[in-house]
């Protein structure tokens, strides 16, 4: 018996054992009745963004998966529903039409392909992101962007730091920068392209300054891929931008997948940041304990990723009729996965589901969703900001906590995160 | 049709006929298989997929790529010389049946 489990960057750091195997969802398709889904006429959309939790926890009970008019989506929040979603991207299409993403970043990126094609992006990032590439190639740079600014946040001193604008928002963008390879980009700039990105996705409406923005940071990073891609053909080293340069796809779809990377990459890990010493702030006790024994960063990550998930909903769309946990689906709809309310499901994650607890069972949640399209940059964000980021701003400040003299501002529910987390320590 | 046997701790077991070329993964999710994640949908990315394989199939495997091996290391239960992931094993011509165990952890 070769026991090798020390060797992953993540291991001693689960729970302990937890007795039973892990049981699966019930089957997406009940045999039984049939029915037209139920409306959710009472759902306050634009309030969602201030806290969304008390809609979704009546949504799960009254119509898990309901048809919502003001969003022209059926909205599921169960998480048996969304997991067999993503059980089944034949009848749950990622290359959902009159796509924004597309539109916003110029090309079709992997997130908007189903397998076969969907593959043919996905794979040559895969080995940029295992645990082993992460661990050796770019755990010491993310160590690194952590001190720089750690000293940063030390510099505005306990009465006036904020955790959001002075460490997590410039350590994600710093971080990204070097995973990717786009040398010589600055911490602003990406940032800036990342937020242009995002808002022309979430351009329904066409505002054309909003498309404007977005056109406008396209070319910027286009312009920098002109030059990157031929270089990493001739220095290859162990970035993203680098493999998909080397993978033999078009130039295009080089592109597009990196500015899929910016969007998605930047926002995540920066709000788990403020997350994660958030929720600490709140449960001292947990804290203590997790300060006690660093083993515990691992569980404090992922209770926190499933409990305030970055990324609340995504959409999918159906390619046929189909039915899903009892509510017919006609081909052709729009469709929420709302994970962030999966997430706080009893029927899969017991009674104390709406409660941060890392000493929780383990059980898997979809905060980095689930099948082909699971997030490609969740060792990264594991390593990077559940091993480095957090608990290296506890061996700096260990009084660090949430400084209640200030106020702090939540926001979003398809993304939902800390715009400001005024923090203190001794 | 090729046969997967799973066992889990409790010693129950679950006998599944697939088509040839269907993985391991692949067919203890479509059949409810308690125990068998498959989080990353077979794409060697996240490991909720490791089974112990009995070691009179060992031979008929195919081999560890550096990916799997990789992967294998970040298993929740303990690795072992009978640790594969089910997404990179198929069953099909060269290996007709097969006999695995569950791990009790998997996330
Ligand atoms: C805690 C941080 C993060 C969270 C919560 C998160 C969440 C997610 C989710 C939910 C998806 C699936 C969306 C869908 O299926 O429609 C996804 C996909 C993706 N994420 Fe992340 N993400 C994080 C960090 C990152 C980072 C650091 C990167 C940078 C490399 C990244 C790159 C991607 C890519 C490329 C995809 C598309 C994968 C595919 O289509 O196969 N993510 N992420
Ligand atoms: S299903 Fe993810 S590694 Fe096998």
């Amino acid at each position: 018996m070769s026991s090798s489990t020390a060797k992953c960057p993540y291991s001693g750091t689960q729970a302990a054992g937890t007795a039973a195997a892990v049981p699966v969802p019930q089957p997406l398709r009940s045999p039984g009745g049939v029915s037209e889904a139920p409306v959710a006429h009472w759902l306050d959309v634009e309030g969602l963004a201030a806290d969304p939790y008390a809609a979704y926890a009546r949504l799960r009970a009254e119509s898990p998966v309901a048809w919502v008019p003001k969003l022209n989506k059926f909205l599921v929040t169960s998480y048996g529903g969304c997991h067999g979603i993503e059980q089944d991207q034949e009848t749950f299409s990622a290359n959902v039409s009159g796509s924004t993403m597309n539109r916003a970043i110029g090309a079709q990126p992997m997130l908007r392909k189903d397998d076969p094609e969907h593959a043919i992006d996905r794979a040559p990032i895969n080995p940029v992101l295992r645990p082993k590439s992460i661990k050796e190639a770019w755990a010491p740079v993310f160590a690194r962007n952590a001190e720089t600014y750690l000293d940063a946040l030390e510099d505005k001193g306990p009465g006036h730091a904020d955790l959001n604008t002075d460490y997590a928002a410039p350590l994600a963008s710093k971080n990204l920068i070097d995973l990717l390879g786009l040398l010589d980009a600055d911490v602003d700039q990406v940032r800036r392209w990342s937020h242009d990105f995002i808002a022309g996705m979430g351009n329904v409406l066409d505002d054309p300054g909003i498309w404007a923005r977005c056109d406008a940071s396209t070319a910027d990073a286009d312009a920098l891929l002109a030059e990157l891609i031929p270089f990493y053909r001739k220095n290859p080293d162990a970035s993203l931008v680098s493999a998909l340069a080397n993978s033999g796809l078009p130039v295009e779809d080089v592109a597009a997948n990196t500015k899929l990377a910016i969007s998605g990459g930047l926002n995540e890990p920066q709000h788990m940041v403020t997350n994660m010493v958030w929720a600490l702030s709140r449960h001292p006790a947990q804290r203590e304990a997790v300060l006690a024994d660093p083993a515990l960063w691992a569980a404090a990550f992922d209770e926190t990723v499933r409990w305030q998930s970055p990324i609340g909903m995504y959409p999918r769309q159906a390619t046929r009729d189909t039915v899903l946990e009892g509510v017919a689906i006609p081909a052709g709809a729009g469709i929420g996965v709302v994970v962030a309310s999966a997430n706080r499901d009893q029927s899969w994650f017991g009674p104390g589901a709406e409660d941060f607890d890392i000493h929780r069972p383990k059980r898997p949640h979809l905060a980095f969703g689930a099948g082909v399209h699971l997030c490609a940059g969740h060792w990264a964000a594991k390593s990077a900001i559940g091993q480095i980021a957090v608990p290296k701003a506890y061996e700096r400040f260990g009084s660090l906590r949430v400084d209640e003299q200030r106020a702090e501002s939540w926001g979003g529910w398809v993304f939902r995160g800390l715009s400001s987390l005024p923090v203190t320590w001794n | 049709m090729p046969t997967i046997t799973f066992t889990q701790p409790d010693g129950s077991e679950q006998v599944l006929q697939v088509a040839d070329g269907t993985t391991l993964m692949r067919a203890a999710v479509s059949n409810g298989v308690d125990g068998i994640v498959g989080e990353c949908g077979g794409q060697a990315m996240c490991a909720t997929c490791h089974v112990y394989v009995r070691p009179e199939y060992a031979r008929s495997l195919p081999e560890i790529t550096e990916d799997e091996d990789e992967m294998l290391d970040c298993t929740t239960a303990a690795r072992t010389d009978a640790s594969r992931l089910g997404c990179q094993v198929a069953v099909g011509p060269t290996l007709g049946a097969i006999v695995v165990d569950v791990p009790a952890d998997q996330v």
